[in-house]
C-alpha cells in the first residue's frame, strides 16, 4: 500500500522540465518549515508523481542518481517519529539497571523486589567492566569470565533446583541475571586490586571480604526469588561462595 | 548355494541386531530417564546430614551405629530412606561440593606456586574427572565380578566421590603448614579406605542371603579396595604441574 509522503518536493535545477519530486533523503520532521512550499493533501496529489516507500516498489523514476534509500522499513514508515528508542527496543531499561546495581551496593539490606524480572543487559555490562579491569591489570580474560560465568550459573541452577525438589522454580535465566549481578563486588574488587600488591596479606583479606559480600547478596536473592530456598540456605550459600571464591581467583592470581 | 545361505544367514542376524539395537536404545533412554528421576533422591540432603556425613567420611572410627541403610517399604516394594532419614544413605551434594572445593584449593595451591593460569585449572579439573571415574570404574567392577550387577550406579558415583572430601582438607592443610601434607594424606588415606570398605561390605552383600562364609575372595577384594585408595590419593594431591 502507498503511502503518501509529505516532504517538500526537490526541484532539480536541471533540464528535465518536470519537476521530479524526489524525496531521496529522509526528513526527520515532515513540518513544512520551508513557508512556500505547502505539502499537498494525499486527495489532491496530481502532477508531483511521490515516492512510495514499500517493500518491494521499484523506484519509479531513474532519473535522480541519488543513493536509493534502503526500503526496509516494513510499513511503518510513516510512523518514524512514533517508533521506541532504540534502548527501549533493545529490552535495555537503564533506570532499573541501575536500581539493581544501587540495590546490591548495599551489603546489609537486600531488596528482592527490584530483582523480580531478571535482564542479562546489566550483568554484560558487569562482565565487560571485569574484563576490563583485568585487561589493565595485564590479563586478558574475556573469554575464560564469559565461559566461567555460564558453567557457574549452570551449576547453580542445578544444585538449587535439585535441591529445592519438585517446588524449584528457578529458571535458568533468572539464575543467570542473578549471577551477573551479584558479580559487582567482584567488579570492585578486580578494580581495587590494581592499586594494591599481589603477594601480601590485604589481597587475601580483601578477597574475603568481597567474596562474602557477593555470596550473602546472591543467597538472598537466590531464596527469595525462587521457592522453597528457606531450609536449604546454609547448602545453596556454600555453593554461591564457591562461585565466587572462583572468580577471586581470577583477580588475584 | 551355501554362500547364498550364508548371507541369508547372516543379513538375518542383521536384522536381528538392528531390531535388538534399537530396543536397546529405547531401553536405554528408559534407564537414562529412571536415572534422573531418580536423581532427586540424592539430593534430599540438609545441614544435619552433610555435617554427619563429613563427620563419618573423615573420622569413620568415630562412627559408633551400624553401616547399613535403613529401608522402608514404598508401595509394596523395599527401598532405602532418602539420605535426610539415614546418615548411611549415598547422596550427591557432598561429592559435588568436594569435587568443586578441591578444584578451587588445587587453584589456590597453583597461584601461591606462581603457577596458576586457567588452562591449568582446567588440567586439574580433568584430572579430578578421571580420577572419580576410575575410582567408580574400580568399585563398580569389582561389584561385577561379585557377582552384584544390580548395585546402582549414581551409588557407586557418590561413594567414589566421597574421597573429594578428604583431598580437599588435605589441601587446605597443606596450604596452611606445607609439612602436614603428608601425614594428613595418609591419615585420610586410611579414613577413606576404612570407609569404603565398610560402604561396599554393605552393598555388595545387599543381594547375598548367605554372610556365613566370607571367602577369601571377598577379603582380597577389600584390601584391594583399600589399598587403591593411596595411589590414587597421591595422584591427585599431587599439585605440582
Amino acid at each position: 500500500m502507498a503511502k503518501e509522503f509529505n516532504v517538500p518536493p526537490v526541484v532539480f535545477p536541471t533540464s528535465s522540465s518536470t519537476p521530479a519530486a524526489v524525496p531521496h533523503q529522509r526528513r526527520a520532521t515532515p513540518a513544512p518549515s520551508a513557508p512556500p512550499f505547502q505539502p499537498p493533501r494525499p486527495a489532491t496529489s496530481t502532477a508531483l508523481p511521490f515516492m512510495s516507500f514499500d517493500i518491494g516498489a521499484a523506484p519509479a523514476p531513474s532519473s535522480f542518481s541519488a543513493p536509493s534509500f534502503p526500503s526496509a522499513a516494513s510499513g511503518s514508515f510513516s510512523s518514524f517519529d512514533e517508533e521506541p528508542p532504540l534502548l527501549e527496543e533493545l529490552g535495555i531499561n537503564t533506570r532499573q539497571i541501575w536500581l539493581k546495581t544501587t540495590s546490591i551496593l548495599n551489603p546489609i539490606r537486600v531488596n528482592p523486589n527490584i530483582h523480580e524480572d531478571a535482564d542479562l543487559s546489566g550483568p554484560f555490562i558487569f562482565l565487560m567492566a571485569f574484563g576490563l579491569f583485568q585487561l589493565l591489570a595485564g590479563k586478558f580474560h574475556f573469554g575464560i569470565i564469559l565461559g566461567w560465568v555460564t558453567v557457574a550459573s549452570l551449576f547453580l541452577y542445578v544444585v538449587f533446583n535439585m535441591l529445592a525438589g519438585r517446588n524449584g522454580n528457578l529458571d535458568l535465566y533468572r539464575c543467570l541475571s542473578l549471577v551477573g549481578y551479584c558479580m559487582l563486588p567482584m567488579v570492585i574488587f578486580s578494580a581495587v586490586s590494581l592499586f594494591v600488591p599481589h603477594d601480601g596479606v590485604v589481597i587475601f583479606a580483601m578477597a574475603a571480604v568481597f567474596v562474602l559480600w557477593s555470596t550473602r547478596i546472591c543467597t538472598r536473592l537466590l531464596v527469595e526469588l525462587a521457592s522453597c530456598g528457606e531450609e536449604h540456605r546454609g547448602l545453596i550459600a556454600y555453593a554461591c561462595w564457591l562461585v565466587y571464591l572462583l572468580f577471586s581467583l581470577l583477580v588475584i592470581f | 548355494m551355501q554362500s547364498m545361505m550364508q548371507d541369508l544367514g547372516s543379513s538375518k542376524v542383521a536384522w536381528r541386531h538392528m531390531r535388538r539395537g534399537s530396543w536397546g536404545q529405547v531401553q536405554s533412554l528408559c534407564k537414562i530417564s529412571s536415572y534422573f528421576s531418580n536423581l532427586q533422591y540424592y539430593f534430599q540432603v540438609n545441614n544435619k546430614y552433610v555435617r554427619s556425613k563429613l563427620k563419618l567420611i573423615l573420622l569413620p572410627f568415630l562412627h559408633r551405629g551400624h553401616w547399613t541403610r535403613m529401608s522402608e517399604p514404598v508401595g509394596g516394594r523395599l527401598s532405602y530412606k532418602p539420605p535426610i532419614d539415614d546418615i548411611n544413605a549415598p547422596d550427591l551434594y557432598v561429592p559435588f561440593m568436594a569435587f568443586v572445593t578441591y578444584i578451587i584449593l588445587s587453584g589456590f595451591t597453583f597461584g601461591l606456586l606462581g603457577k596458576f593460569s586457567p588452562e591449568a585449572l582446567s588440567l586439574q579439573f580433568t584430572r579430578g574427572l578421571a580420577g572419580w571415574f576410575l575410582q567408580v570404574m574400580m568399585l563398580k567392577g569389582l561389584s561385577y565380578s561379585l557377582g552384584n550387577k544390580d548395585a546402582p550406579i549414581l551409588d557407586i558415583v557418590a561413594y567414589g566421590g566421597y574421597a573429594f572430601a578428604g583431598l580437599s582438607v588435605a589441601i587446605l592443610t597443606k596450604l596452611v603448614w606445607n609439612y602436614s601434607y603428608y601425614f594428613i594424606l595418609l591419615w585420610l588415606c586410611f579414613c577413606m579406605s576404612v570407609f569404603l570398605v565398610n560402604t561396599m561390605k554393605r552393598v555388595l552383600f545387599a543381594e547375598m542371603r548367605v554372610y556365613s562364609n566370607h571367602s577369601n575372595r571377598h577379603h582380597y577384594i577389600f584390601i584391594f579396595i583399600a589399598i587403591a585408595q593411596f595411589p590414587l590419593f597421591f595422584w591427585l594431591g599431587h599439585l605440582k604441574a
